[in-house]
């Protein structure tokens, strides 16, 4: 799917889906709707085939356009839970690295703090943008060298590290997840045919017989709603761009905590 | 027979509306129509610093101030109206190798228009070839050895003369208790062996006996029999060069061996208050830290500086000595770019040698033409309980930096004003070096 998309305000681009639709629909309804009849023989049973094959035809369509948009929708709430997971594992491992002795707290508290930091400021600015992050690979290495050399004194101290390296790999799972899922949209393929479908759509109508002024008006309609679905998908696609995505709001918390510790 | 033409038409027109929606939907149509046009494109520049590995305690912290004055840079509306943008990638603490490749991809590969980086000198050797061939410029913040003066490279640390030598000028007069037996302890590698030839051809040229010296190697941990060792040599000061996070077990091995600040004073070249941190107040109060700058200097510009770093990257981190000159090698590179009115390396080479200063957090600093170094105050600090650094003494006048001091280098001569460096006779770092015991 294309990227600037994601780069143009939300009503704007839904407006420009619709827009575009109707426009297309109205040029055929005036330029191509009186060539098209006469080739089809112009009987008068016409409107009951057309209808025929468009009923058929949008119960295909409608499938296709459903299914995508509860896809679409999934892999949205997929990766808000992905994030959600990411986010409290996150602060689990804030709260652990709490309870180290002097001065390991400290230092484990300056890399996380620089990891969250790292995340709100420049990785998700970096999402929104369809690139996946690197930098955070380099502050999760060090974080990881700092707690791998810590050497617990007490029975206490063992159970408490052994569940930081837990709730470590808890987390880099999630993050790894989140990561994975910054490139993750509808195959390009699947939106030809969308698009496919969406101008066979609209060329059926064309094939009725009505007055230019109900032409416009129905098949503007049909435009208009074929737009905006397709708008939605597009816009829910990819989970970290565009209006409807995912921010890095429930990092922000752990992130000030951090910042004031 | 009449209507196939119009046919043929009718489809082509159809196909022809079919094929420009679908072009649009693979996006290089609309792309072009409604894509806004580019903003200034960003001036990049290149951090090169050890974010994992042993040196990693010391160069994050630099990458950190670096990217503060980015900030502060941008902040205030850019670069020649353009937004700058750091290239990060890490050394990884290997500067044999990691180093000059993540050099050369900064510099071939993001085009970045000047580097900053290093700490180790061994990665600043391994870096500055590749700079010289690029004819680009590696800012390099942290003090070193000198005996260097390489192509590109502008040292905005402290030279030997600017740091070692009057701390040991210090130590040998009255204020710092007539000191006459000192031991040298460093990591193996170019700087503390290099300094450490430096400071033993001084205290000769004075007539004081260096009882000892030992190295340890980088990223070394265990420093029970180099400390037996040492205090078996019974010096009367110790001068430590060791680099990154050896010195956290250097220090908390001197404590565990009841080695206080009393009984043998440590004066270190290589450790700030950020390194500090990782150390408990009792292992390190009382000793003796060197450099030029210290967080707790109270002027205005350097608790502008403090504050603007703690509020960036948290309210309990410190700053110390090369992030301040990280800092400010950021911000006379902006100089340098803003008086050369382009971000060509070559063209901002020779507007700083016209002569620049910048007004630092540690005080003036300025930029010395012939040495592309910079002059500054020597500082002496001593680490307090609270973990950071009381200034003890400093020099009066920013100092004048120096690579090739004539009694270690002789005929060595490092002056751009007048051509490449002139080599003078060959050194050997370990003539009249004591081995310790």
């Amino acid at each position: 799917m294309v990227s600037w998309i994601f780069d143009v305000p939300t009503w704007e681009f839904a407006a420009l889906t619709s827009g575009a639709f109707i426009l297309f629909s109205w040029l055929g309804a005036i330029f191509a709707r009186p060539i098209l009849r006469p080739l089809l023989g112009g009987r008068s049973s016409l409107n009951d085939i057309v209808g025929y094959i468009l009923s058929i035809f949008g119960v295909f369509y409608g499938l296709l356009l459903g299914l995508l948009a509860v896809a679409a929708y999934q892999g949205y709430g997929t990766t808000q839970g992905i994030v959600a997971k990411e986010a409290s594992s996150l602060a689990a491992l804030r709260r652990d690295i709490a309870a180290y002795p002097e001065p390991e707290r400290q230092n484990l508290t300056w890399l996380l703090r620089d990891y969250t930091r790292y995340v709100v400021k420049q990785a998700w600015p970096l999402q929104q943008k369809g690139i996946v992050p690197k930098g955070g690979d380099v502050r999760m290495t060090a974080f990881q060298e700092r707690l791998l050399r810590f050497q617990p004194m007490t029975a206490a101290e063992e159970v408490m590290h052994a569940e930081t390296l837990r709730q470590f790999n808890v987390y880099y799972e999630a993050r790894r997840m989140r990561l994975q899922s910054v490139g993750t949209s509808i195959p390009g393929t699947m939106w030809y045919v969308v698009f496919l479908g969406a101008i066979a759509n609209l060329v059926l109508v064309w094939l009725f017989d009505m007055s230019l002024l109900s032409h416009l008006f129905l098949g503007g309609l049909l435009a208009a709603f074929l737009g905006a679905m397709i708008f939605l998908i597009a816009d829910m696609d990819n989970p970290f761009r565009g209006a409807v995505s995912l921010s890095a709001a429930p990092f922000e918390p752990i992130l000030s905590d951090l910042m004031e510790d | 027979m009449v209507r196939r033409p119009r046919l043929s038409r009718t489809v082509l027109a159809v196909a022809a509306v079919c094929a420009a929606l679908l072009s649009g939907c693979d996006g290089r149509l609309l792309e072009k129509l409604f894509t806004p046009p580019p903003g200034p494109t960003p001036i990049r520049i290149g951090l090169l610093h050890s974010q994992t590995g042993t040196m990693a305690i010391s160069e994050t912290g630099l990458r950190d101030a670096e990217e503060l004055a980015l900030l502060e840079i941008d902040a205030a509306g850019g670069l020649l109206g353009h937004p700058v943008e750091a290239v990060i990638e890490d050394g990884r603490s290997r500067s044999a190798d990691i180093f000059p490749r993540r050099a050369r991809k900064l510099l071939s590969e993001d085009k970045v228009f000047a580097l900053f980086g290093g700490w180790t000198s061994d990665s600043r050797k391994a870096m500055a070839p590749i700079i010289a061939e690029a004819k680009s410029l590696l800012f390099y913040a942290v003090q070193y050895e000198g005996n260097e003066c390489a192509e590109g490279v502008i040292y905005t640390g402290s030279t030997p003369n600017q740091q070692i030598l009057p701390a040991l000028d210090w130590f040998l007069g009255d204020a710092g208790g007539r000191r006459r037996r000192f031991y040298l302890i460093g990591s193996d590698y170019v700087y503390p062996r290099t300094a450490n030839y430096v400071a033993r051809k001084y205290l000769a040229s004075k007539g004081v006996e260096v009882v000892g010296e030992a190295y340890v190697p980088l990223g070394s941990h265990d420093f029970r029999r180099p400390i037996a060792e040492l205090r078996g040599t019974n010096p009367d000061v110790v001068l430590s060069t060791i680099n990154g996070d050896s010195n956290v077990d250097f220090y908390a091995e001197l404590a565990k061996q009841g080695v206080g600040p009393d009984e043998l004073p440590v004066v270190a070249t290589s450790i700030g208050e950020n390194e500090i941190r990782s150390l408990l107040p009792s292992q390190v109060a009382g000793q003796w830290v060197l450099a030029n700058y210290f967080q707790s200097i109270d002027t205005p510009a350097n608790r502008a500086f403090v504050d603007a770093f703690r509020s960036e990257f948290g309210l309990d981190r410190v700053t110390d000595d090369p992030m301040e000159s990280a800092y400010v090698a950021v911000k006379l590179w902006k100089l340098g770019v803003e008086r050369a009115g382009t971000t060509d390396p070559q063209t901002v080479l020779a507007a700083l040698s016209k002569g620049a200063s910048i007004e630092g957090p540690g005080g003036t600093v300025r930029f010395d033409p012939r040495t592309r170094h910079l002059a500054k105050k020597f500082r002496l600090g001593l680490v307090r309980e609270d973990r950071q650094i009381a200034v003890v003494h400093e020099s009066p006048e920013p100092i004048e930096p120096d690579p090739y001091p004539a009694f270690a280098f002789p005929g060595w001569r490092c002056d751009w004003t007048q051509g490449p460096p002139v080599a003078g006779a060959p050194i050997d770092l370990s003539a009249g070096s004591t081995p310790g015991r």
